[in-house]
């Protein structure tokens, strides 16, 4: 071999043109009762936060949203009430009255609290109400969104 | 303001409240630093507002 030439292999019993070499296994794979309860967590992280919610991002200790998600959905769901909007019940007619129910059930306990503000029942006869409908969906579905996100960041997602 | 009728909300109260709460939302489940926060509520405000009052707008020549 010739000692001058830079490109000569230095490993003579490795030829350059070969393969790199496969990664080694891994030393154990016990770790799938680890990814089982942390998918169990996850999935009760978001149940929590639907049914409470910001409970989710707080038992993350995501104190900032939790209290802000909380908030948010809360006053919406207050307003939406207070407007008189329309609060979907099982007993729709529907299709639309089937997702306006699920949109509402979105907002968990706080679906009870705005039956219970609306005494009056709903009236969208006028605008106002017809917007209450609106707000009251809204903040089931933005829970939902909620809940979705306080999932992925219980699995480690980036969040 | 409070009636029998329940809040009584103007068109233009009604969709400010609702952009500002939901930008709010969208800020902080979008975003985790302060700043950017801020600056995702602000855009995301700012872009209810434009889209809300643009169709408004063009719906206007159908409202009569």
């Amino acid at each position: 071999m010739d000692e001058t030439n830079p490109l000569a292999n230095e490993h003579p019993q490795e030829p350059l043109s070969a393969e790199p070499s496969p990664p080694p296994p891994p030393e154990s794979i016990d770790t799938a009762p680890d990814d089982s309860e942390a998918e169990n967590k996850a999935w009760g992280v978001a149940i929590a936060g639907w049914l409470v919610p910001g409970l989710g991002h707080a038992l993350q200790k995501m104190w900032g949203r939790a209290l802000v998600v909380f908030l948010t959905v809360g006053s919406l769901v207050v307003t939406g009430a207070s407007m008189r909007g329309n609060l979907f019940t099982a007993r729709g007619s529907d299709a639309f009255d089937a997702l306006g129910y699920v949109a509402d059930l979105g907002t968990g306990v706080f679906y009870f609290l705005a039956r219970t503000l609306e005494r009056s029942g709903a009236d969208v006869s006028h605008a106002g109400g017809d917007y209450g409908t609106r707000f009251l969906a809204t903040a089931g579905v933005l829970n939902l969104l909620a809940a979705l996100h306080a999932f992925e960041a219980a699995r480690g997602r980036k969040a | 303001m409070k009636t029998a009728a329940g809040l009584q909300l103007t068109h233009i109260q009604a969709f400010l409240l609702f952009a500002v709460v939901i930008s709010i939302a969208f800020g902080f489940l979008g975003r985790r630093r302060p700043k950017d926060r801020i600056k995702y509520i602000l855009w995301s405000l700012f872009l209810f507002l434009v889209v809300g009052i643009g169709i408004g707008w063009l719906m206007y020549p159908f409202s009569r």
